[in-house]
């Protein structure tokens, strides 16, 4: 049975994730928490071998040291626990780890993927809808014969190419922005959109081989609201976890 | 055993080829040397045969019916040289405000957790009220879309991916070589 023809419009909506590559800094009572979980273990514990060796020796300086003459030959070298220990802290001290706050950071360069590590980034693209140009999630019209998920693939890979690599999360909409036309557009048949928007993670790490034509940004939840409008930024805030 | 035996005992009788003795396969019986007596050997090798074959596998039976060796857990059994007393650390006791703070942090510490799993909470929920909002929205438009967007995704599990680290990979990092050799006790039943 033929079902009559509904008035809204259907939009896929693609909300690609970075996900964070270095771990949160921690809050003060998680940083107190740890210090005293570290000091509890230390009292809880027992000496290990290096330790009763270290002690051993310190010992036996002590003990040569009060005694006037010495009993071995001078010229025997022998390695103490002390050297040891101070040569495991000079590697450590040559050793650079990479900064975890980047340049990108610095610059505030919100088309980088290496910005702000620590939290999950989107993707933001301009479209015209209408005849304005917003900042939106990518998204394309649904044509009939595909399912939702689908529009949302070919809206991915219409702004990143087909190189891309994402895991989507499953076949179901994450949410949904249902809006009306203006009156001047609004028909019997044509009242408005309804824009579904799935979740994906992104795998790839360079994007260097997508040709990214429009204009796109890479944002953290926090700084959504700086370009999304504040109907659209309420649906889309519900399905973004922090 | 008893396999063996059997096999043994068949090579016995299957006539090997090439050998000058047959020259067929159907005439083996007549082309063997052959003795005025009957041979009466085989009914009784066949019961020798067969009470050596049932021996072994009563053998067989009980030893699979003895339990099995319990393997021990090595994370539960310390070793002797870490209960010496020399081990034991010596430091001065805790005074009452360090025992004070500790207890003041801990409570402290229980509300932040108490808090934030109460925020995980409320995020997952408001999670899934928004799924299946659009669920029901995308009934409304058409069914057959609706039925698309339930069915399960099975490409979705095993996912796996690496966890966030402290810093960022360095990009021409050599790690120096080194050699890993496992020497866990393996125990089998």
């Amino acid at each position: 049975s033929a079902a009559a023809p509904r008035p809204w419009r259907l939009f896929g909506a693609m909300c690609l994730l970075r996900l964070p590559r270095i771990t949160q800094s921690l809050e003060k009572e998680e940083e107190e928490m740890a210090a005293l979980m570290e000091q509890i273990e230390l009292e809880k514990s027992h000496y290990s071998d290096h330790e009763i060796r270290k002690l051993e020796e310190e010992e036996e300086l002590r003990r040569r040291k009060e005694s006037a003459y010495d009993d071995e030959a001078p010229g025997k070298t022998v390695i103490m626990a002390q050297d040891l220990e101070d040569k495991w802290e000079q590697k450590l001290l040559r050793f650079e780890a990479a900064p975890r706050i980047t340049d990108a950071d610095k610059n505030n360069n919100r088309t980088s993927l290496n910005r702000r590590l620590d939290s999950n980034l989107m993707l933001l693209v301009k479209q015209k809808i209408g005849n304005q140009e917003l900042w939106l999630l990518p998204q394309v019209e649904w044509q009939p014969g595909e399912t939702l998920r689908s529009t949302a693939e070919r809206a991915m890979a219409m702004f990143l190419g087909d190189h891309i690599q994402a895991k989507i999360l499953g076949n179901a909409p994450y949410g949904i922005y249902k809006y009306k036309f203006p009156r001047a557009i609004r028909t019997e048949d044509n009242v408005g959109a309804k824009v579904f928007f799935f979740k994906a993670f992104l795998q790839s790490n360079d994007l260097s081989q997508a040709e990214l034509k429009e204009d796109y940004l890479w944002v953290a939840k926090d700084e959504l609201g700086d370009y999304l409008k504040s109907e659209y930024l309420k649906k889309v805030n519900r399905f973004l976890l922090d | 055993l008893c396999s063996f035996l059997f096999s043994s005992w068949l090579l016995q009788t299957v006539p090997f080829r090439g050998s000058h003795w047959q020259t067929s396969l159907l005439a083996f019986r007549a082309s063997l040397p052959m003795r005025a007596q009957p041979k009466k050997k085989k009914k009784v090798d066949v019961k020798r045969e067969q009470a050596q074959k049932d021996r072994m596998k009563k053998k067989i039976k009980k030893l699979e019916k003895a339990a099995p060796e319990m393997i021990p857990i090595e994370d539960f059994i310390t070793p002797l040289k870490y209960s010496d007393s020399n081990r034991v650390r010596s430091l001065p006791p805790l005074s009452f405000e360090e025992t004070e703070r500790r207890v003041l942090l801990m409570k402290k510490w229980s509300l932040f957790k108490q808090k934030q799993d109460k925020a995980e909470k409320k995020a997952i929920q408001t999670l899934t009220e928004a799924q299946q909002e659009a669920l029901k929205e995308l009934r409304l438009e058409s069914e057959e879309l609706y039925q698309a967007a339930i069915r399960r995704d099975e490409g979705l599990f095993p996912f796996e991916r690496d966890g966030p680290n402290y810093t960022p990979p360095l990009p021409d990092y050599d790690p120096p070589e080194g050699k890993c050799v496992d020497i866990t006790k393996v125990y089998t039943q």
